[in-house]
């Protein structure tokens, strides 16, 4: 079992807000998208750093969009789950759901 | 988006900052700074949109100034470790060449003091524009992670600078003005580097306007 096949938190995160954008996923939706559900505010830099690192190690891929006078002429940067994506954060949730099995995190430990 | 958004533009320092760091293909990340900025100007207006902005642009270029470090760490360390050396040679070449024109020409100074003053300010300005040049050097070495070499040299420099003054405050109180002259050499330093990296931004291919 190799430790680089789990995912961080937040990259864990970031992979679940792509598979809910499914093809409207760049770096505005994203970071909306975590910032919504979590609650906690992200900057677009962390997002594209965490991004930057997936692409890296090849769970996620990116392509260009074409450029908009709104963006100042710059172009969307699309991101996708490669099928190495969808297993690591598939592993990296069961990991969660085995380390959590049978504790009663609400009363036992608020 | 609303007419009155239209004429809302994301703050330029702010926009000019982030560029800095990015390099080429993350200016997508700019692109959706604006695009956010946009949305948030016509639902809240000019004023919280440019706060967002400024917010997420801090942000950002802290992010940016890390993973910048991280990407080229021996690059950087070695740019840093040549700037500060480089700058303490340069730096010290103004006053070697002063002292070596006023101890010739004492006669000269003595009777023209007005112009001996003028000469030590130009020595100042003398000392920024090699601290400027500094940074130029070390950003030209560190390619793809300039700001963040010359950033981390200002602050070591700036460091050095404030112990000194501690010193310089404790036991010369009456130097204490003409001292912080010098800590307008760690400025100068980022000066150069932001120069070297703008000019190396101008190559990319440029956004169309807003």
């Amino acid at each position: 079992m190799a430790g680089r096949d789990y995912l961080g938190e937040f990259e864990h995160m970031i992979v679940l807000a792509l598979l809910r954008l499914e093809d409207r996923a760049y770096g505005v939706t994203v970071r909306q998208e975590i910032e919504f559900r979590t609650k906690r505010e992200v900057s677009i830099g962390a997002v594209y750093a965490t991004l930057d690192r997936l692409e890296s190690k090849g769970c996620v891929k990116s392509h260009r969009g074409d450029p908009t006078p709104e963006r100042g002429g710059r172009s969307k940067r699309f991101f996708r789950v490669t099928p190495k994506g969808v297993t690591a954060v598939n592993r990296t949730q069961r990991a969660f759901e085995k380390m959590t099995e049978g504790l009663d995190l609400i009363r036992s430990y608020s | 988006m609303t007419a009155h958004a239209q004429f809302v533009r994301p703050p330029r320092l702010a926009t000019w900052l982030v560029n800095l760091f990015v390099s080429g293909e993350e200016e997508s990340m700019v692109g959706d700074l604006c695009e956010e900025f946009w949305q948030i100007a016509s639902k809240a207006g000019a004023a919280p949109a440019r706060r967002w902005y400024w917010r997420q642009s801090g942000k950002t270029i802290a992010h940016l100034f890390c993973t910048r470090f991280r990407a080229a760490p021996g690059r950087t360390v070695a740019a840093i470790v040549g700037g500060f050396f480089v700058g303490g040679f340069v730096n010290g070449l103004p006053d070697k060449a002063l002292s070596a024109v006023t101890d010739r020409y004492l006669l000269f100074w003595s009777s023209h003091f007005q112009a001996y003053l003028w000469v030590l300010k130009g020595m100042l300005i003398e000392h920024l524009i090699l601290s400027m040049l500094v940074g130029c050097i070390v950003a030209s070495v560190a390619k793809g992670g300039e700001m963040v070499a010359t950033i981390t040299l200002a602050l070591v420099r700036c460091a050095l600078i404030g112990a000194a003054l501690l010193w310089v405050a404790t036991h010369l109180p009456s130097d204490v003005a003409w001292m912080l002259w010098s800590l307008a050499d760690p400025f100068a330093i980022v000066v150069g580097g932001a120069i070297v990296r703008t000019r190396r931004s101008a190559g990319r291919t440029r956004p169309l306007p807003i």
